[in-house]
Order: structure tokens, then C-alpha cells, then sequence
């Protein structure tokens, strides 16, 4: 059989009247899941093993292994779509991986266009989701060999990449973003360190040995340091109410959206496929690259469109490509996806290679299943935006309490500890007081995402080298990384050396 | 109309299985004396949600009360945090004399005691060990086109040069995976001090490293490569356990045959409960878990979730515990990693 049977029989496992419902029933509670700030995809997942366990006993072992499986990948894509709901509506990113959506639907939520960027984040994730399954099918085995090639030097060297490209979250002033960068890389550091096992900055506090949560942090700057620069600058809160303009995008939109979502859908998947580097460094990395490539990069953080487009697409395309180290290698790429296998093993089928010779019923019904799952997500999440669309329009005297209740009870019910919520609050002050100051927060949230990854590679392809630096450009695609990094950093300076009109740094 | 019904009725759906899974829990401290339990149990889980611990604790819970050996609900709660050190402080001063809270644990509870960075306070000393449910042992895996044929001659080049070769496990330094990936070699008689190894995030990702050519061996947990080593991708040097495994891995020869002696290491997981449990509470549960793992739907729950059954009872258990301390605490004194 080629492919395009496999494919076939796929859709035939997931057109079962069945599995059509388990499928619906994942997106759902997915979408739920993603709206739902602390309930993430992951305990979402989790939570729903042993219920999947109860619905499918009765069939053939095969048969209730493809079901649980749909429903739960379900559950996983559709948090993926759902997690741009409050980013946008309320600043207050329920998953890590919307974090950066933030940045830019806040503000176009707060200019009324809350309906077209929450419509742009669901047809971007449509099209990623589907992007990411067609590559799914036909690269999977090929890029699976590149993955696990995919070694310490090399993910240094992107990091690093990933790094130099924070000048395009920084905002007004180079020099503020480079202070943010390097304290969330400061605050990266504490923890129990993976590499050499050391405690650092820890004060033999049990509660600091597995380092700040990210979310934490993350909803503590951005939702409510927002939520304090409302109450103490009163700045709309007499009732005031933002006017929703029309709930579908304009033609413009669509038009500025199609390419940041195809690039934002190629990069995330390319991103997913590695194991460890996941949605959220996808979603950074399209959302820097289209403020790299756009004409006027002025307007990210204003409230740009394609700021929304390309990071939401990326997430989503990360999640499918992390289905390939899953399925064809065993190999789960984040916490979700581990959780994924563990439900596979709990059916007797073990994800690896080789899951499509000896289970070719769940594998392909699996990616069919993604295919429909995909179109319904973009089916149900069209009408639903009308409807979220209108929380905009709640006055602020109502909306702020509504914003500390989902932050609280997010970042509880991740972390299930106070100190968490005292870290919130203090992350809050923290986070109006840089705004406030023109201190650009995304670079520090990035800086945190990317610090241990840079670290940990950094000194695990040292120790492997005994500690022979040259690594980083012997091998090619490490090289390569570092070559387009540097050239970054350096053709600004050039073309300003040129004469040309380019912003380094307006502070001068 | 038809939508926002759907959407109702998700919502509804939602709503259930959150309620299902997160039933309210009033349980206080210990109350006095009459019929243990009286009232549900909470069973701790002190990671997560969908790791190993929490995905024991949810089948205990589950069997418990399916079985109707439990008369009472056995709610899992999750508390991470510190590798499991958050969830035992709090529990072995605030909650000693708890008879309704019991948690699940495994090597972990011994090592973060011990060692010196990321000490966890408290250990197995101030808790009661109730059982022992299942069992995993320590494997030795490299790629199956690695030049390493078996561990003796490994082990043999290591001796010479420390730095050979890179080991690498999916937890850090001090931990789990590294304490299994040095045995043999300190059994050996080679510094392990001396030796390369490098921490991945989880054992997952030291696959990786290992298929992808990144690293030369890897320690990880038997029950976690059978599929590997049956499509051809790596080869298995050896298995920590007392005897042959079965299956996949049933030509792995044990450290042991391989001349190695005082190398094995069993990866259990076992239920606690705290330090001044009442004898009533402590008889019942010792009871009741026997009484599980020996029962039919548990021996179920354990293929499913490919796990091996292995009973201790609430004695054995704590003179096993005692026993592997001693091994775990020598192990990080060669690593001078120890407290």
C-alpha cells in the first residue's frame, strides 16, 4: 500500500460515526481547555485518560486504542486554537505558547478589533493545522532522521539565534530590551541546574529548586500589570466600553495575514519536529521573523495583525510537527505529547518505529482524524468569536475582577502552591512598573523560554567535546545557525554604514 | 440553534469530567478512633498531572474503589513542586498524624534526602512506608551500530580513559538516571567522578540524544526501550534487575552474569503514609494493598500501563528502603555529591 491508501484507510477508521464524535468531543473540551487559563493542554490531557479508558471498554482493543487517541489529539490542537481567546480578549495568555499573541491582540482588541484578530488566529490555525498534517504524511519518516540529528551544538546555536533576534521585541530602545533579555535569562537560573545538579539561588527552599514557572511570570506581566495600570491610572475605568467593530476580518486583514500565517505554518512545524524546542519558541521565533520581514515594524506591539497571524499559526503547525518524533520515533517532543504516549501504551500500542507497521489503523486514523478535527475547530471557533468578541465590551469595573479571578485560579491550578500566587502578584507590580518605564516585557519572557535551553546545550555538547569549543562550527547546520545569526547582528550596522535609513537603536 | 446547543452540551460535558475528577476533599487532620476510613482518602501524587507518580496514584485510586476493596473514595490529589521535596515538607510537619492522606513515591524519595544540592529535608525515615506495588529495573543502551559490543569491555576502556565516552540519562546529576548510569563503573572500580555524563529532560529526550548519535550510552528504564531494541535501533548492554527480564529483553544479561556484583538497582514505586499513623490505619492499609495487588483488575491495570507487579508489604518494604539508602548514599559519596 503507498501512501495515499494508507491515507485512505485512515479516513475510513476516522469517518466512523464513532470516532467522528469522539473527534468533535476533543476539540470541544480542547477549545474549553484552551480558554480556560490553568487548565492547561496538558492536565487536560492527563485528566481525561481515564474517562477515554471508560468510553471505548467494549470494543476491540485496536478500535478503542484509535478512539482514545483521536479524542485525546483532539483535546491537545484544540487547546492549540483556544489559547489565543483570552491572550487577545483579556492580555492573559492561558498557555505558555500564546503568550506572545498577547503582544500584539491586546492592543487590537483594545481598538475594537477583537472580532478580526480572534477570527485571524482561528483561520491561521486552520491552515497550520493542515499544513503541518500534509507534511505530516508525507515527511514524517525523512525529517524524523533530521530531528534526531538535531544535536547539543545545534540547538545552542539556534538558541542563540533565537536570542540575537530579540532586538525585534524590543521595542523603542535597544539597550532597554537588552536589560529585560539578560534578566530573564538571570531569572532562568534559578533552580535545582540540570546539567551539574547544583542548586543555585535556591536558599534551600524546596519551593525554588524547580525554578519560576514560566506561566507564572508571564500572566503576573502581562495580565496583571495591565490590571494595575487600569486601577492606578484610571485610565478606563468609568464605565468605559470598547466598541467591537465587525467580528469578521477585512479584506486587508486577511490580505497582510496570508503570509505570516504560511511562513508562521512552515517555521512552526519545522520547530515542532525538534524534540524540546515546542510551541512556545515557535510562536517567538514567527512572530520575530515577520517584524523582521514586514515593511513597517513599527506597528508590532501597536496592535499589527500579523503579529497575531503568524505566532497562532506557528503554535499550532508545532503541535503537529511534534506528532512526528511521537509517532515515528517514540520520542515525545513536550509534556503534552508525552502524555499522548503514555495513553498509546495504556492500549498496548507503543508509539515508535514501528507504530505504522504493526498499527496502521491508530496511526492513520489518527492523522485523518487531525484532518476533520482541524475543519471542525475552524467550524465551531468562527461562530464562537462573535460571542467572545462581546466580553470586550464588558466595562472595566467589571472586567478587571474578572481578570484577577482567571489569573488566580490559572496559575493555582498549574502549580497548586500560594507562593505561586505571591510570585504573581509581585510580577505584577513588577511588570507595570517596567511598562510604565517603557521597558519592553516580552524580551524577558523569551529570555526565560530560552536561557536553560541555551545553557543546558551549551554545556551538554561541551561536556560530550571535552570541552573543545569547536564544535559549534564544525558541525554544518550548527554553523550555519551561528553564520545567519551573526549576519543579524551585523547587516543593520552595515546598511546604516551605507547610508541607509535603518533603526539600530534610537537612543543612539 | 444546533451550535449553541453542541456547545451546551460540551459545556455540560466539560463541567462533568472536571467535577469527576476533582471531588471535593474536607479531610482535616486524623479524627480519633471507630471504623478507619470513615471518610474519603486523598492520595497523593507530589508531581504533576501525567507522570509517573500521578499516573500511579490515579490506578491505585481507581482499583481501590472499582474493586470495592475501599469503601470509601480514594481521591488523587496533585502536589508538585521540588521533585516531590515541596509536597514532604509540608506533609511530614503539618501532616503527621494524618491516617486520610497517603502518597505515592519511588527511588527518588531516598536520593533527594541524600544528596547535597536540592536536598529535599525529609525522607523515608518520616514517613511510613506502607508497600511496595510495582517494579522497573536500570538498563545500559547504546545504538545498535555503536562500536560497543558488551559492558565488560566497556567498562574495560573506561578504565583506562574515564572520559571516553559520554553517558547520559534523562534526569540531572545526582539523580536517578545518573546514580544507574555509574553503577557498573563504580562497581568496577573506576572514579565516577571522572566519568562524562550529560542530563537530558527526561528519558525521551536521552533517546534521542542516543539514536541521533549525541551520546555513547544511556542509562534508562527497562521497560522503556523494548520497542527500540525490537525495530533494530539500539542495543542493550545489560539490566540492573536480579534476574533475566522477559520479553523484549530477554537475552540482556544482568550485571551480576556479567561479573559485577552489589549492582543491582530496583526502580519501585511504593505507597507512603505519614510518620504517626495510627496502628489501625497502618493494619488496614497494609491489608488492603496486599489485598490489591494481588487483585485481578490491578494485575489488568498493570499491562495495560506495561508496568511490573512486585509486593512488599509495610516490614519488607522498610527493610528494603533501608538497604537502598545505603546503596544510594555509597553512590553519591563516590560522586561527592552526598550531604
Amino acid at each position: 500500500m503507498n501512501t495515499w491508501e494508507f491515507l485512505y484507510n485512515g479516513f475510513l477508521v476516522a469517518l466512523q460515526p464513532e470516532n467522528l464524535i469522539y473527534a468533535l468531543v476533543g476539540v470541544l473540551i480542547g477549545t474549553a481547555v484552551g480558554v480556560l487559563p490553568g487548565i492547561g493542554p496538558m492536565s487536560g490531557v492527563a485528566l481525561l485518560i481515564p474517562i477515554t479508558s471508560t468510553l471505548t471498554a467494549g470494543t476491540t482493543p485496536e478500535e478503542a486504542a484509535a478512539s482514545a487517541i483521536i479524542l485525546l489529539a483532539g483535546v491537545y490542537y484544540g487547546a492549540m486554537y483556544g489559547g489565543s481567546t483570552t491572550s487577545i480578549l483579556l492580555n492573559t495568555p492561558g498557555e505558555s505558547s500564546s503568550v506572545v499573541t498577547a503582544l500584539d491582540g491586546y492592543q487590537l482588541a483594545k481598538q475594537g478589533r477583537a472580532g478580526s484578530a480572534l477570527s485571524i488566529a482561528a483561520i491561521g490555525s486552520f491552515v497550520a493545522g493542515i499544513v503541518s498534517l500534509i507534511a505530516l504524511v508525507f515527511l514524517a519518516v525523512p525529517l524524523s532522521e533530521v530531528a534526531i540529528r538535531f544535536g547539543p551544538a545545534e540547538y545552542f546555536s539556534l538558541m542563540l539565534l533565537g536570542l540575537c533576534a530579540v532586538s525585534g521585541l524590543a521595542g523603542k530602545s535597544m539597550t532597554k530590551g537588552l536589560i529585560m533579555t539578560v534578566a530573564g535569562l538571570l531569572l532562568a537560573t534559578i533552580g535545582i541546574d540540570n546539567v551539574s545538579g547544583v542548586a543555585r539561588f535556591t536558599y534551600d527552599m524546596p519551593i525554588l529548586y524547580q525554578g519560576l514557572e514560566f506561566l507564572t511570570v508571564a500572566v503576573g506581566l502581562f495580565a496583571l500589570g495591565e490590571v494595575f495600570k487600569t486601577i492606578l491610572e484610571k485610565e478606563s475605568n468609568d464605565g468605559h466600553i470598547v466598541k467591537i467593530g465587525r467580528v469578521t476580518p477585512t479584506a486587508t486583514d486577511l490580505k497582510d495575514s496570508a503570509g505570516p500565517i504560511a511562513r508562521g505554518s512552515l517555521l512552526g512545524f519545522f520547530i515542532g519536529v525538534l524534540p524540546g524546542a515546542g510551541a512556545t519558541l515557535a510562536s517567538f521565533f514567527s512572530y520575530i521573523l515577520e517584524k523582521k520581514l514586514s515593511k513597517n515594524p513599527d506597528k508590532f506591539g501597536k496592535g499589527a495583525i500579523e503579529g497575531v497571524a503568524a505566532p497562532e499559526s506557528a503554535n499550532n503547525a508545532a503541535s503537529g510537527g511534534a506528532m512526528i518524533p511521537l509517532l515515528t520515533l517514540g520520542i515525545p517532543g513536550s509534556g503534552t505529547t508525552a502524555i499522548l504516549m503514555g495513553a498509546l501504551i495504556m492500549y498496548n500500542v507503543q508509539p515508535g518505529p514501528l507504530l505504522f507497521d504493526e498499527h496502521p489503523q491508530v496511526a492513520w486514523g489518527l492523522i485523518a482524524s487531525m484532518f476533520i478535527g482541524n475543519v471542525m475547530l475552524l467550524v465551531l471557533n468562527m461562530p464562537l468569536v462573535k460571542m467572545f468578541a462581546k466580553i470586550i465590551e464588558t466595562p472595566a469595573k467589571y472586567l478587571i475582577p474578572i481578570i484577577i479571578a482567571i489569573s488566580f485560579f490559572g496559575v493555582y491550578a498549574v502549580q497548586v502552591n500560594t507562593f505561586d500566587l505571591y510570585l504573581l502578584i509581585g510580577f505584577g507590580v513588577i511588570g507595570y512598573f517596567l511598562a510604565k518605564h517603557d521597558y519592553p516585557l516580552a524580551p524577558l519572557v523569551l529570555g526565560l523560554v530560552l536561557g536553560p535551553m541555551i545553557e543546558n546545550n551549551l554545556r551538554r555538547a561541551l561536556t560530550a567535546s571535552n570541552g573543545d569549543w569547536s564544535v559549534f562550527v564544525t558541525h554544518p547546520l550548527s554553523l550555519t545557525f551561528l553564520i545567519i545569526a551573526a549576519l543579524w547582528l551585523i547587516i543593520p550596522f552595515i546598511m546604516k554604514l551605507r547610508g541607509k535609513n535603518v533603526v539600530i537603536n534610537e537612543e543612539g | 440553534m444546533k451550535k449553541i446547543s453542541t456547545a451546551l452540551f460540551a459545556g455540560v460535558l466539560a463541567l462533568g469530567l472536571a467535577a469527576c475528577s476533582q471531588k471535593p476533599n474536607f479531610a482535616g487532620s486524623g479524627s480519633g478512633s471507630g471504623d478507619y476510613p470513615s471518610r474519603a482518602v486523598t492520595m497523593v501524587a507530589p508531581s504533576g498531572a501525567g507522570g509517573g507518580w500521578d499516573q500511579t496514584a490515579r490506578s491505585i485510586s481507581k482499583v481501590l474503589q472499582e474493586s470495592k476493596l475501599v469503601n470509601q473514595s480514594v481521591i488523587v490529589e496533585n502536589k508538585p513542586g521540588g521533585g516531590g521535596a515541596v509536597f514532604l515538607a509540608e506533609y511530614a510537619t503539618q501532616e503527621a498524624k494524618n491516617d486520610y492522606k497517603l502518597f505515592v513515591n519511588s527511588p527518588p524519595l531516598l536520593i533527594n534526602h541524600l544528596k547535597k544540592e536540592g536536598n529535599s529535608p525529609f525522607g523515608y525515615t518520616d514517613v511510613t512506608p506502607l508497600a511496595q506495588l510495582t517494579k522497573d529495573y536500570g538498563v545500559y543502551v547504546v545504538k545498535a551500530d555503536s562500536p560497543v559490543k558488551d559492558l565488560p569491555s566497556m567498562l574495560a576502556e573506561l578504565k583506562a580513559n574515564p572520559t571516553k565516552y559520554t553517558l547520559a540519562g534523562g534526569s540531572a546529576p545526582g539523580s536517578m538516571d545518573h546514580l544507574i548510569a555509574i553503577l557498573p563503573a563504580y562497581q568496577s572500580g573506576i572514579d565516577a567522578k571522572k566519568l562524562k555524563y550529560v542530563s537530558y529532560d527526561g528519558g525521551g529526550e536521552a533517546i534521542a540524544a542516543l539514536l541521533g548519535g549525541n551520546v555513547d550510552m544511556i542509562a534508562t528504564d527497562a521497560s522503556a526501550v523494548g520497542e527500540y531494541k525490537k525495530a533494530g535501533k539500539v542495543r542493550v548492554l545489560a539490566v540492573t534487575a536480579p534476574e533475566r527480564l522477559g520479553g523484549e529483553l530477554q537475552d540482556v544479561p544482568t550485571l551480576k552474569e556479567l561479573g559485577i556484583n552489589h549492582a543491582e538497582f530496583t526502580i519501585w514505586r511504593g505507597v507512603f503514609g505519614p510518620k504517626e499513623m495510627t496502628p489501625e490505619a497502618k493494619k488496614f492499609w497494609d491489608g488492603k494493598l496486599k489485598a490489591l495487588s494481588e487483585h485481578e483488575a490491578w494485575q489488568k491495570e498493570l499491562e495495560a500501563k506495561g508496568w511490573q507487579s512486585e509486593y512488599k508489604n509495610s516490614d519488607q518494604f522498610t527493610a528494603f528502603l533501608k538497604e537502598q539508602d545505603q546503596q544510594v548514599l555509597e553512590l553519591l559519596k563516590a560522586l561527592g555529591m552526598s550531604k
